[in-house]
């Protein structure tokens, strides 16, 4: 029995077939029960599994169809609009879902019918049931008004007046249902006998391509996954091929046969389409994930499709057979690294219009950085003009620019004579400098501007060592005191 | 005039026979004037073994610093890995600048070839993350032909590294480790330079405050900071300037050279090593050495055996037989690089 507090009460929430035959009823106190029968073993419910439960048979559902939507906190849409012919029909496909959902231990009711008002009053009031076209009006008549998804309380106030099933309600005029009752019931009623279109939003989104294979003996071992990956992949490549595209997101779905799903989705840095290195980028993706992949008694089903693509540029192979793309190794190469450890594995270098130093280059992932282009036919006329002598900078950057320890300076704005970094202390023999870099006035205001301008120096040690040294904020006035920071290590 | 391999063969044994004869070292053979070993071939030509496949010259990378060619004989081998210590971390300027400016040598010949550099994210935060704008400067690397990898643990640096080592669309790879992981062992640098050797590409393999360990790369070399020339100007030299960057060089390991030590001068302009010239400027301002810690006393003892060479004995024997510069400076004995075979 499981309890959920309202109010200031414990109440039964939900409860199996044991208690109910002790004749307890949900929404009973928890303390008038356990007067009852103190025998009783009470759980504290709890939504978040309830809802990661549903979310589990969700994805569990997306072998029948990819549009499935969840349904409140206990229930779940599956829009099978033209996949029913894959299961052997209608009543062939209901009698799987159901049959498969018992085997897992799950007592589930479902219904079928052309619009979704009428398949979830057919599953919650009628149970097992097919409906066809047109027969709307017949289910819903002997309903009741609970069966018509609206509120509790327009349900309350419409009993008031003497409507007690959805027959009752259909017959009455529309306009003063409207009038007193609101818009939402005449569109709940519409929806349900298909005068009106509902939409059913799915989970995910629906690839456009997608191949799937069902395995009478179910796989565990993941040299035969990938070995299903690699026919799926071929499959999957003349379909591509029609389309003019390659793959640029794939997500290879694994069925479990007790219902969990395992969804492995990689991205590839260029348009992609053939087998053996799709087969390939999941090799590495599942060597990563081998820990986290539990096969437990198999999968049953297989399922590889395409999230996102682009189009594909076909390369023209010289007499030797040689598709010379230098690019395509690298990329590749970037692809597999990405597969396995993560999307910031592969960083490239930009170059970003600015004077401050750790902005001056960003670092994206590989895959999002700009591609070479042909170079453009006349200059662009934004660019800034170059300098001839480009300022000295250092060859490595500080993520974070380090606080140093500057106990005297020879004057007010020179350089330091010795700084403690890191707990050592350094002698400065010669400096370079000062480079005044100031903040960005036009991104914010700062409140101080000169609290935030830098004069770098270039410092030599004793040692041989250069450094990017800065000084933050300036003497004199009100200010408080500079602070010195370590940026940078020159060669 | 091609000969068949067996015949190769026989004349490389018998040239080894009289080397150890003559007492020098199977490696650097000297192919004799006018030796009918290839049609093409230079007069001077060097042999160098590795393995059973003998190599040519240009196998090698001309670091372009005579002594120090000479001494590696002919350069830094392109296919092959390379490693290049630091002995602190906060020398990690110098080594990562000398790896530089060997990939910008390579990346003369390789044209628009992207470069990788793996390094686990703690040697990225301690050393600091690379600047694509300072190696454009110094270095002419465009910021498109870098990529990064930064790895949290090591075993994905090392995986990252041995999959990159393989590939022939990349100029050079660059692993940086920090320490001496027991990751890092000798079977790992074999795996690289097995890989890197197949590729035909350099690995740099850059080891930030580590203890020279067996390893599989012909060629290990310890680089230091050294202070750089002040700056040219029409005028003379311009006081209290800091010039080019400067590095120097000891070799760790060679199958062919005596370790020794050599001070570079990386030209930034040309693209080129010079040697140093001009005059240190270090008398002037002469410096104790400063603890590294201030609150404590000495720095314990490094740990580790002292191998073959002791620091000034051998340095004092190479300076005097290859002729290059004396060193820059007393360095303190635990600072001095330690050799290993």
């Amino acid at each position: 029995m499981i309890s959920h507090r309202q109010g200031n009460a414990q109440r039964i929430s939900a409860l199996d077939e044991r208690a109910e035959a002790l004749h307890l009823k949900r929404d009973m106190g928890i303390a008038d029960a356990r007067a009852m029968h103190p025998s009783i073993d009470i759980v504290e419910a709890d939504p978040e599994a309830d809802r990661r439960l549903l979310e589990g048979l969700a994805d569990w559902c997306d072998r029948y169809t990819p549009l499935v939507a969840l349904d409140g906190a206990d229930g779940l849409f599956l829009d099978v609009t033209g996949c029913t012919h894959l299961f052997g029909g209608e009543r062939a496909m209901l009698d799987d879902i159901l049959w498969r959902f018992l085997q897992q231990g799950f007592d589930v009711r479902a219904g079928l019918a052309p619009t979704p008002g009428a398949a979830w009053a057919a599953a919650r009031f009628c149970g097992d049931r097919i409906v066809v076209s047109g027969e709307e009006e017949a289910l819903l008549a002997p309903l009741p008004l609970a069966a018509l998804r609206i509120a509790p309380e327009t349900r309350a106030s419409l009993e008031s007046v003497g409507l007690r099933t959805a027959g009752a309600v259909m017959a009455a005029p529309r306009a003063p249902l409207a009038r007193r009752f609101g818009a939402t019931l005449l569109l709940r009623l519409d929806q349900a006998l298909g005068r009106l279109d509902e939409a059913v939003s799915p989970r995910l989104p629906v690839a456009p391509l997608s191949v799937e294979r069902h395995l009478a003996e179910p796989v565990t071992l993941t040299e035969d996954i990938e070995r299903l990956v690699g026919l799926l992949a071929t499959t999957l490549k003349s379909d591509l091929e029609r389309r003019g595209e390659g793959a640029r997101t794939l997500a290879l779905l694994l069925f479990r046969v007790d219902g969990a799903v395992s969804r492995i989705a990689l991205g590839t840095s260029r348009p992609m389409r053939d087998p053996q290195l799709i087969q390939k980028l999941f090799h590495e993706r599942l060597a990563a994930l081998d820990q986290d992949i539990d096969a437990g008694y198999g999968f049953d089903l297989v399922r590889l499709s395409v999230l996102a693509a682009a189009a594909f540029d076909m390369a023209q192979a010289d007499l030797t057979g040689e598709v010379t793309d230098d690019g395509a190794d690298i990329a590749l190469f970037a692809d597999r690294i990405r597969a396995r450890l993560g999307e910031g594995a592969v960083l490239q270098p930009v170059a970003v219009e600015s004077h401050l130093p750790e902005r001056a280059v960003a670092i994206v992932p590989f895959s999002e950085a700009p591609r070479r282009t042909t170079p453009p036919k006349r200059p662009e006329k934004m660019q800034a003009p170059k300098t001839i002598f480009p300022p000295e900078r250092p060859i490595r950057l500080f993520r974070a620019p380090e606080p140093i320890d500057v106990p005297a300076t020879e004057m007010p704005e020179g350089p330091p004579l010795n700084f403690r970094w890191r707990r050592a202390l350094y002698r400065v023999t010669r400096a370079e400098g000062p480079e005044r870099i100031a903040a960005e006035w036009w991104r914010e205001a700062p409140d101080d501007a000169a609290a935030s301008t830098r004069d770098y120096f270039r410092i030599e040690d004793a040692e041989g060592r250069r450094y990017w040294l800065y000084r933050q904020g300036l003497y004199g006035g009100s200010q408080a005191a500079p602070r010195w920071f370590m940026h940078g290590v020159f060669a | 005039m091609a000969i068949s391999a067996v015949a190769r063969e026989t004349v490389f044994a018998l040239r080894r026979q009289i080397a150890k004869i003559e007492g020098t070292l199977p490696e650097r053979l000297q192919a004799p004037v006018g030796a009918p070993l290839d049609a093409d071939a230079d007069a001077d030509l060097t042999i160098v073994r590795r393995g059973l496949a003998a190599a040519l010259p240009d196998a090698f990378l001309p670091i372009g610093v005579e002594p120090l060619d000479a001494a590696l004989s002919g350069g830094l081998p392109k296919a092959a890995l390379s490693e290049i210590h630091g002995l602190e971390t906060r020398d990690a300027g110098a080594v990562a600048g000398f790896a530089l400016s060997l990939t910008s040598l390579i990346l003369k010949q390789a044209q628009g070839l992207p470069v990788l550099w793996i390094g686990t994210t703690e040697i990225f935060r301690e050393a600091g993350f690379p600047y694509a704008r300072g190696l454009q400067v110094s270095f002419g690397i465009e910021p498109r032909q870098l990529l990064f990898s930064e790895a949290p643990k090591l075993v994905d640096a090392l995986w990252v590294a041995e999959e990159a080592a393989r590939m022939t669309a990349l100029a050079a790879v660059i692993l940086e480790i920090r320490g001496n992981p027991q990751r890092l062992d000798l079977t790992a640098t074999r795996r690289l330079h097995a890989r890197a050797q197949s590729a035909g590409r350099p690995v740099f393999l850059l080891r930030q405050a580590a203890e020279p360990e067996p390893t599989a790369a012909p060629v290990r070399l310890i680089v230091s900071p050294a202070p750089a020339v002040p700056r040219e100007t029409v005028a003379g030299p311009l006081a209290g300037s800091i010039g080019r960057p400067t590095f120097t060089i000891s070799i760790g390991k060679s199958r062919t050279a005596l370790p020794g030590q050599f001070t570079l001068e990386w030209n930034p302009d040309e693209r080129v090593f010079d040697e140093r010239r001009g005059e240190e400027r270090r008398a002037k301002n002469p410096v104790p050495v400063v603890s590294l810690s201030g609150g404590r006393k000495d720095p314990a003892a490094a740990s580790g055996a002292v191998l073959a060479f002791p620091a000034p004995r051998s340095s004092d024997a190479i300076s005097s037989a290859t002729g290059d510069q004396p060193p820059p400076g007393q360095r303190p004995a635990h600072l001095s690089p330690r050799r290993a075979g």
